[in-house]
């Protein structure tokens, strides 16, 4: 009964943000995260136990960052699914939700692991993301190679 | 003025009672009789936009508000104290 009641009421849009809402989205800062991610898992994979207190501590530094920046990807991919991205934006790439989900879905995998795969399916993920971004904007996106130690691209728009 | 709106709500700065997407209504009705006070839940006007907000102090008229997620929250700690003219109404139900 209430929610019917609840239903005849005019309804807008309030916000609970976390900024006002300026419009400066950009998927730039979710790209950087997953290559850290990367990074990190390459670290991990890479590490020499030399000294076993010296591995102890480099371990916990390394998987300290990657699960920071694990956190900043999965809460830049919230924001622009949830802030960014609207409804006519999602009908137009009938695959953006589930790549989302996906996307979130490697992240935190790539957290709770040393996964590579994982971590780069999280890259590949946002990589998409990212092109579908730049094309609501009305801009063309375009792949260059990243300048980071773990190579790949990082995709930008012309 | 009407007396019930409600509002889907963009944003996560006042997690965990209120979720992105969530439907709240609000009344203007409560403050016909008494001021918000400290606790209430409250939509007001900021830059032409609706925002909802707790309301955690009030001094000579003005109200300073926060999100319940302070973490990821922009709000009077940062924009100052909101007067009594820009309060639309107090969240009565939200809708989950």
């Amino acid at each position: 009964m209430l929610k019917r009641i609840v239903k005849l009421i005019p309804s807008g849009f309030a916000y609970a943000h976390c900024d006002i809402p300026c419009g400066i989205y950009d998927p730039h800062a979710a790209q950087v995260a997953a290559f850290t991610v990367i990074r990190m898992t390459q670290l991990l994979e890479d590490l020499k136990r030399e000294g076993e207190t010296k591995a102890e501590h480099d371990v916990a530094r390394i998987t300290h960052v990657k699960e920071e920046h694990s956190n900043i990807l999965e809460d830049e991919l919230e924001t622009l699914r949830n802030d960014y991205f609207k409804e006519e934006h999602f009908k137009e790439f009938p695959n953006l939700s589930e790549l989302f989900v996906n996307t979130l879905k490697f992240s935190a995998k790539a957290r709770q692991g040393i996964d590579m795969e994982a971590a780069q399916g999280a890259l590949s993920g946002v990589q998409e993301i990212a092109e579908i971004f730049f094309k609501t904007k009305g801009v063309e996106p375009v792949r260059v190679k990243s300048v980071y130690p773990t190579g790949g691209e990082i995709v930008l728009y012309k | 003025m009407l007396l019930l709106r409600k509002f889907k709500i963009l944003g996560h700065s006042m997690e965990p009672l209120i979720n992105n997407g969530n439907e709240v209504v609000v009344s203007f009705i409560p403050y016909f009789f008494k001021k918000p006070k400290t606790g209430d839940i409250v939509a007001f006007k900021k830059k032409q936009e609706i925002f909802i907000k707790r309301v955690v102090k009030e001094k000579n008229g003005e109200y300073f508000v926060e999100g319940d997620n302070k973490k990821d929250s922009l709000d009077s700690r940062s924009f100052g104290s909101v007067k009594i003219n820009d309060i639309i109404g107090k969240v009565i139900y939200i809708v989950k």
